[in-house]
């Protein structure tokens, strides 16, 4: 096996510092050394975030440097986008996420890292914002037909409007289609189970980790 | 029966580093101000007064913030239902109170967590009622079983009915809850002029950090103040989420939105009695959580409280409330360290006992074991007492060298003060072992069983009248 071209090199370090204008720069020199978009995407950016992610669970890095690195990523992924598209005929086609936080509840901190997070792994993320509405959400997802739906809630008072936003999902015949991620503060697994969504997360990283999981189960 | 801690005031920061985080809280108000989403004619209604708006950004003239605050009272009464029960936050007393508000609550038999219930918030405010430690109420686990709209009113009536100490609403959070509260109350009290004269129900309202207040906190805030019922102002910031990373950039953070929310109370209602609320603490940096305990955690409690009193009002600091998800070691370091920082800070109130797992998970066993840490801190902070019948000297010198002091009068006459744990262990090795090695915990356990096998005190006599005022306040609300 060839040995890493030296830009690559560079640019994964670049994303395990979260440069995102160094990732960018480096991008774009790799693409104009003739590197593939393909290539610099594999042995450049996600080398990166490998070792991004091996140190992040040995507990060596922080989730401020994982935010950053994952907004890095996000920059490369744009800058490489058009390019894969190409290459690929829709095969690197973004997926997407809808996400929000219930109706009632105004915390969006949480909500807005798995977006980073998400952004980070790839998604094409839809953040709905906070206070939303099951009516919002339905909306949504039939106009964006996304892989995946994030709901957030905070408060105790809050977490029965997830039970009431999946039913009406369920209800328009959109929950099927798609997966549906449950989080925040007081959200558990057994709430999440009982209340028909089909999957839980306890942090941002974990979710896009569960993300993963669910959609490679379903094959989407 | 109340047991207030003697406020051992030693001030950890010193008057610069104070000052700076002042100065640092003021410019933060005046620069950045906050995001209000209030009615635009209460926005006019405030620019009027002072503020400077910008759409719904609302900066904060130093001056003004400044002239608002000393509006505020330093010190006043949060009644009981009688007035032996009453709290005197003139910053001379420490007391303990319930947390709040977990979700969940350790189950007695299988100790493991499970969504609470009134009848859950029923049990853990009858053992508060009967514990000499505790001073005020909190709904300290959620009315999980009421619907959401109703549950704070669920709440408080539990809080109002199932003891006679001082209830501090903290889950009414929006104007139509707080009205109904104040109905309450007003029932309970005698009417809305007794409610005012004797406020047996205070409140509070947090912010959004950073730098943000719902409209409809604030509104609820001002239906508590113009009814007379004190409210104050809470920041629970999280260092390196919702806050700067480090701690002075927490505090003068916190700082900024508690006098945001004081100033609005003053220009609105001037004099009204208000508190400074804080409990800060730091995100935990590996997954996102919060921490709940750590050495950060105890100068975030310590800068609140002496910024509060700088500001001239009582401080209310969030104290205990360990990250540890049993009543173990690090529950116990972590409380006693937390405590220790309220106690030197002088901080009025503390909430509080009862709660584990970063504030999410409320156990009956770990109420009783924060009880009993209050109580060893507040017989610490009553001090040694030097003085000549406390030093002894004839009792001394009738021993000799050689004697022993057990069957001195002067040993008789003082034995009883020398403090007595409940649930700590003092028992000869071999009883321990023939008990089974308990744990603290154990113990507790134990005891809260026995609190709970006792009869229930009959409810008092408006009870039924406050729970109609309940049914009809909630089907108001949600119809």
């Amino acid at each position: 096996m060839s040995e890493t071209h030296a830009t690559l090199v560079e640019l994964a370090q670049k994303l395990y510092a979260g440069d995102a204008p160094g990732v960018l720069a480096l991008c774009k020199r790799a693409l104009g050394e003739g590197l593939a978009a393909r290539e610099v995407l594999d042995a450049g950016l996600l080398a990166g975030m490998e070792v991004v992610g091996r140190d992040f669970k040995a507990g060596e890095l922080f989730l401020p440097e994982i935010i950053v690195a994952a907004r890095a990523m996000h920059a490369g992924i744009e800058e490489l986008r058009p390019l894969l598209a190409e290459a690929a005929s829709g095969a690197a086609a973004p997926r997407t996420a809808v996400l929000g936080t219930v109706k009632g509840d105004l915390h969006d901190i949480g909500k807005k890292l798995v977006g980073i997070m998400l952004e980070g792994a790839g998604f094409r993320v839809l953040d709905l914002g906070h206070d939303v509405a099951p009516e919002r959400f339905v909306e949504a997802v039939r106009v964006e037909r996304p892989q995946l739906v994030g709901l957030s809630a905070l408060l105790s008072t809050t977490m029965p409007m997830m039970r009431t936003t999946i039913a009406e999902l369920e209800r328009a015949g959109l929950a099927a289609g798609t997966t549906i991620l449950v989080g925040g503060a007081p959200v558990t697994a057994a709430w999440a189970k009982e209340i028909g969504a089909h999957g839980f997360a306890p942090d941002a990283v974990s979710a896009v980790e569960r993300a993963r999981e669910l959609l490679a189960a379903r094959g989407a | 029966m109340i047991r207030a801690a003697r406020s051992r005031h030693a001030s950890l920061l010193s008057a610069d580093e104070l000052a700076a985080l002042h100065a640092a809280g003021l410019r933060i108000l005046e620069r950045v101000g906050l995001e209000l989403s209030l009615a635009p004619a209460r926005l006019d209604a405030l620019c009027d007064l002072g503020l400077r708006r910008e759409g719904s950004r609302l900066r904060f003239p130093s001056a003004l913030v400044e002239e608002a605050c000393a509006r505020a009272p330093r010190g006043y009464r949060l009644c009981g239902q009688e007035p032996a029960l009453d709290l005197d936050l003139g910053g001379e007393r420490c007391y303990l109170g319930l947390d709040g508000s977990a979700t969940e609550i350790l189950d007695l038999d299988s100790g493991a967590p499970r969504p609470s219930t009134r009848a859950d918030l029923a049990a853990a405010l009858r053992i508060a009622d009967g514990l000499p430690q505790i001073a005020l109420t909190w709904p300290c686990v959620s009315a999980g079983d009421a619907p959401p709209a109703q549950q704070p009113l669920h709440e408080l009536e539990a809080l109002l009915t199932l003891s006679r100490k001082h209830a501090q609403a903290m889950t009414v959070v929006a104007p139509e809850h707080a009205r109904a509260a104040v109905a309450m109350a007003a029932l309970v009290a005698g009417g809305r002029e007794a409610l005012r004269a004797r406020p047996i129900l205070s409140s509070f309202q947090c912010s959004t950090s950073p730098l943000a207040y719902e409209g409809s906190a604030l509104e609820a805030a001002l239906v508590f103040a113009e009814a007379g019922v004190p409210c104050g102002f809470w920041s629970m910031t999280i260092g390196g989420g919702t806050a700067p990373v480090t701690v002075a950039g927490n505090a003068a953070l916190v700082h900024a939105e508690v006098l945001a929310g004081i100033t609005i109370l003053q220009l609105l209602c001037p004099g009204a009695p208000t508190f400074y609320g804080t409990s800060a603490t730091m995100m935990e940096l590996r997954r996102g959580g919060v921490c709940c305990g750590g050495p950060e955690d105890l100068w975030l409690a310590s800068a609140g409280a002496e910024l509060a009193h700088r500001a001239h009002v009582p401080a209310a600091i969030g104290t205990f409330a360990s990250g540890a998800k049993a009543s173990g070691w690090q529950a116990g370091v972590e409380n006693a360290l937390s405590g220790a920082a309220s106690l030197l800070a002088g901080a009025e109130l503390w909430p509080g006992a009862g709660l584990l797992a970063s504030a999410r998970i409320f156990s009956l066993e770990q109420l009783l074991l924060d009880a009993e840490l209050f109580d060893y801190l507040r017989a610490f902070a009553e001090g040694p007492g030097v003085d000549e019948e406390r030093l002894a000297l004839e009792a001394i010198e009738a021993v000799g060298p050689r004697g022993h002091f057990l069957g001195e009068a002067h040993t008789l006459r003082h034995m009883r003060s020398v403090w007595q744990p409940r649930l700590l262990d003092r028992t000869p090795w071999d009883d321990w072992l023939a008990a089974g090695r308990p744990e603290a915990a154990d113990r507790a356990r134990d005891e809260v069983r026995r609190l709970l096998a006792a009869p229930a005190p009959d409810p008092p006599r408006f009870a039924a009248e406050l729970h109609a005022l309940v049914e009809e306040e909630a089907r108001r609300l949600q119809p």
